[in-house]
């Protein structure tokens, strides 16, 4: 798929690639935010409890605009988030 | 054959208790953990498939050799008869954990196929594809001919997921079951998956859940197919996954007949 469909995904962009519908591209976005926010707070419930429910979500849109994971375990997704954190300090 | 897709929240369940003939595992689940729970349900005398989730069959970064040679090692271990993956994309250059639409062309057809093709020659065998929910995508060929004329390329099987096609006709229109069924060679199949779905009002489309019963139309396709072609059927329940009773009341609904 062309990098607009996934600059969309990653909410890098509002524009809704040619070819694809609206509706379709919110749900990628959505289903890959929700894959993101379960494994990470599976791992670090804290982090949500502290931030509150707007600063996790923008934390988790940013997360997701920046990453840059490579691992075919979604059970490491926590560390690419540890990695990102890492990034964002420095 | 019906068989259920074996999830962690089920450790603590007494599997003989599960009306299943086999199971199927998430692959990436099981090359890093013990597999102790896997050989006793081998050694109960029901087989245990592997239907992977991360392989970027459709999606533009090259596959780890290193991944497959692990996956090669697990299905060695429990002597796997059945290896899958989804027809997607994982994400863009990165893993994005989730499963992205192949634009429906002929170009693509090429491309997937021949990487289908590399995936067999590091595994030494013939993996199944697996037909996806699609949210919206791109390309002229219908779904169940770029389907068919990959397999056929790749000469791999198809897993083939009925509430899948059922998800897709009613969000996006297009080739309803019966006919999507009629396109895929039987000798192909690997096996059927039927699971349920929900209407997400968000965004106006049926999402693939895994969440609910499966839909009466599609367990009586699954019925004739099995009949028909000798498929057996899995049954997939990964969110909201109900107790023992539920899910054995699914299973016998997948069955062609009930023993006495």
């Amino acid at each position: 798929m062309s990098e607009d469909f996934y600059a969309y995904v990653r909410g890098r962009t509002d524009v809704v690639p040619e070819g694809h519908s609206e509706a379709g591209m919110k749900v990628y976005r959505h289903l890959v935010h929700l894959g993101a926010s379960q494994a990470i707070e599976a791992q670090h419930p804290e982090v949500r409890q502290q931030l509150g429910e707007d600063a996790w979500r923008a934390l988790i849109e940013d997360f997701v605009r920046q990453s840059e994971w490579s691992s075919h375990f979604y059970g490491d997704l926590p560390d690419e988030f540890l990695a990102y954190l890492d990034r964002m300090r420095a | 054959m019906v068989g259920l897709g074996y999830r962690r929240e089920m450790a603590d369940w007494d599997l003989s208790a599960i009306e299943a003939d086999f199971f199927e595992v998430v692959s990436e689940n099981w090359m890093r953990r013990d597999r102790a729970p896997l050989h006793r349900i081998i050694e109960s005398g029901r087989p245990v498939h592997l239907h992977g989730v991360s392989m970027n069959l459709g999606g533009p970064a090259p596959i780890e050799r290193a991944f497959l040679l692990k996956l090669r090692e697990l299905i060695e271990d429990i002597g796997a008869v059945h290896c899958s993956d989804h027809l997607a994309a994982s994400g863009d250059a990165h893993q994005l954990h989730d499963l992205f639409p192949i634009p429906f062309t002929m170009a693509e057809v090429a491309r997937v196929s021949d990487r289908i093709r590399h995936v067999q020659d590091v595994l030494g065998r013939r993996i199944a594809i697996e037909n996806s929910t699609w949210y919206t995508n791109r390309g002229d060929v219908p779904e169940a001919d770029f389907v068919a004329a990959i397999a056929e390329r790749a000469d791999c099987q198809v897993l083939l997921d009925l509430n899948n096609v059922v998800v897709n006709h009613k969000n996006h229109g297009g080739m309803d079951l019966p006919t999507f069924i009629t396109r895929i060679d039987p000798a192909r199949i690997s096996y059927l998956h039927v699971a349920g779905h929900e209407f997400d009002a968000r965004f106006g489309m049926h999402i693939d859940t895994h969440s609910q019963p499966v839909e009466s139309g599609t367990a009586a396709m699954a019925r004739l197919m099995q009949q028909r072609h000798k498929l057996s059927v899995l049954l997939e329940w990964d969110n909201d996954l109900p107790g023992c009773d539920l899910i054995n009341q699914e299973l016998r609904c997948l069955k062609t007949s009930t023993p006495t």
